[in-house]
């Protein structure tokens, strides 16, 4: 199977990752590579095959809703760019 | 030899930092090195063992591979997105084994968040493998690798999602291994494929990797997947008889992608365990050729949606050339992320996308459970399977980078074990082209202990893990 250049520049968007032309040809044809050989699965019969969520089949483990841990902003905020009286800051959203 | 203090903590440090000045501008295994903090804790540490009372692992220096969060030290994931990241946290994995005195020495080099096979994705430039400048150590965990392989390093932690561990460990002649999956916590290690990811070790023997996994596992409450079973005591366990063992040689191993004088090195190596009492003998795993094609829709589908996260606003690269919050989002990415990452991302979002959920991602699940079944069915008849851990000793840099689909390939014999969710081995068995070569070993759920008791005794009896990379002086 082979995807359209389209397609890759759709997914793209989705995926908020912003491409050069170039960039969509190679992967158009990168990627048709990859869903070809994932298309091996297709010719394989699993009827009545549960699908696998967890290797060791384990159920999720709930813990109680208690607070853990401290709120530390500041040393969080440390990691950040761009940052004012404890909020981070982004491009103007609302004019 | 430092309990007996022949040696001292600090005097060892002072070795491997001398070996990575010398060495690593040819190698490029350590993107951070923690000189300072490493020397104040190795005198700390030989205070400790004169006074008489060390933990198990005072004193021993250790390499991380730089997805695992260290507190205080820059952990990039070999990505330009992550370059100046400092985590205010350590991960479970590193903190265990600091409680228990083992000293970081610095983060090694990996492919951009664990995505490669060759360490070529890594946005600080590839590692060289130090049997050949030239070749590839491998990857994702190739940092790690050659860091223990070229004595910059005692031991060594690295991740396998699909081979990360076995397949470096198999390209620079050590011993890697990937325990079970939910054996080692994975809070604090840079999430790809949140079901398939799993910590583990690269040293020089079975024997090094017993003692340090008896720190490194273990239930974590932070880590829901983690598992609530009891960590043997695995140095205990290495000299335990392997007589009568029962091992399956899989026929799907040997296909037309492993070329002849290393199958034969292969059969060299069984005749090695056979002597040991080993019974071998031919089984068929018949959904193993399914592997690669089912990873790489579990694996991309999983990282894009762990990937997400990386937006630029609270950590991460951020370019502020724009007021468009959504152009924004689209150039930190863009600039953040390498060509290998976004590559897995779009087939990521692709194959969960509407319309391809089930003919993708439920298809290839349903195939997973086949593939992890067919070893529930093999185990009830062995006690482990044996084969090779790669079709072909390292290739050269730069000769597989521009073909994904091949450089994926390269997997093929890893890839089973971290779908089914098992623990493997990767030990040397010898040279092909005086290239190191590696067997690897798959045992059933949390039967680390048997890998490493058969690896242990394979290597009592031969010396291929005690080989040297030639050009590199003498550890």
């Amino acid at each position: 199977m082979s995807i359209k250049k389209s397609e890759i520049a759709y997914i793209s968007s989705l995926s908020k990752l912003k491409m050069e032309d170039i960039e969509i040809d190679n992967f158009t044809s990168q990627i048709s590579d990859i869903l070809k050989m994932i298309q091996q699965l297709e010719k394989v019969n699993t009827d009545d095959i549960e699908p696998m969520a967890h290797p060791l089949n384990m159920k999720q483990r709930l813990r109680m809703d208690l607070v853990t841990e401290e709120n530390q902003r500041e040393l969080y905020q440390k990691n950040a760019v761009e940052f004012e009286e404890g909020f981070y800051k982004v491009p103007k959203v609302i004019d | 030899m430092l309990r007996s203090r022949d040696i001292s903590s600090h005097e060892i440090l002072d070795m491997y930092m001398q070996r990575i000045s010398d060495h690593d501008t040819s190698l490029n295994c350590y993107i951070t090195l923690n000189k300072d903090a490493a020397l104040k804790k190795s005198i700390q540490a030989d205070r400790l063992i004169e006074s008489g009372d060390p933990l198990p692992l005072t004193g021993i220096p250790y390499a991380g591979k730089d997805i695992f969060c260290t507190q205080g030290v820059k952990t990039t994931c070999g990505s330009k997105m992550l370059e100046n990241f400092i985590p205010p946290y350590d991960a479970t994995v590193i903190s265990n084994l600091n409680n228990q005195g083992a000293i970081l020495m610095g983060k090694t080099n990996m492919d951009e968040f664990a995505m490669g096979s060759s360490n070529e994705t890594s946005y600080f430039g590839p590692v060289h493998n130090p049997w050949d400048l030239a070749r590839s150590p491998g990857g994702s965990s190739g940092g790690s690798a050659v860091a223990v392989a070229a004595g910059l390093a005692p031991i060594a932690l690295g991740t396998d999602t699909g081979g990360s561990i076995r397949q470096p460990a198999a390209f620079t002649g050590i011993t890697g291994l990937k325990p079970s999956y939910g054996r080692c916590s994975r809070y604090g290690m840079i999430a790809f494929a949140s079901s398939l990811d799993q910590a583990g070790i690269l040293a020089l023997t079975a024997e090094d990797t017993a003692i340090l996994l008896e720190s490194l596992a273990g239930f974590d409450p932070l880590d829901s997947t983690s598992v609530e079973t009891t960590v043997p005591k695995y140095s205990q366990s290495l000299n335990a008889s392997i007589e009568g063992k029962v091992v399956g040689i899989p026929k799907e191993f040997f296909d037309e992608g492993l070329d002849a004088e290393s199958e034969q090195l292969f059969f060299e190596a069984i005749k090695v365990y056979e002597s040991l009492g080993v019974q071998f003998k031919d089984i068929s795993l018949p959904h193993l050729s399914l592997s690669v094609p089912t990873y790489y829709v579990v694996a991309p589908a999983e990282c894009s949606s762990n990937l997400a996260r990386y937006d630029g606003i609270r950590y991460g690269y951020r370019h502020d050339e724009t007021d468009d919050l959504d152009d924004f989002y689209l150039t930190n990415r863009q600039i953040g992320f390498g060509a290998e990452v976004k590559r897995r991302i779009i087939t990521g979002t692709y194959v969960l996308s509407t319309g391809y959920y089930d003919a993708y991602y439920l298809k290839a699940q349903k195939v997973r459970q086949l593939i992890s079944k067919d070893f529930k069915q093999a185990f009830q008849d062995i006690d482990a399977v044996m084969g090779p851990t790669t079709q072909t000793p390292a290739f050269k840099i730069g000769e597989k980078i521009d073909d994904p689909v091949t450089m994926y390939m390269n997997d093929i014999y890893t890839i089973s074990a971290n779908l089914a969710g098992l623990p493997a081995i990767s030990h040397p068995c010898g040279f092909v082209q005086n290239l190191p070569f590696g067997l690897q070993i798959i045992a059933p759920h949390f039967a680390e202990a048997e890998l490493l008791n058969l690896t242990h005794l394979f290597q009592q009896e031969t010396d291929w893990h005690q080989k040297q990379p030639p050009d590199l002086n003498k550890v």
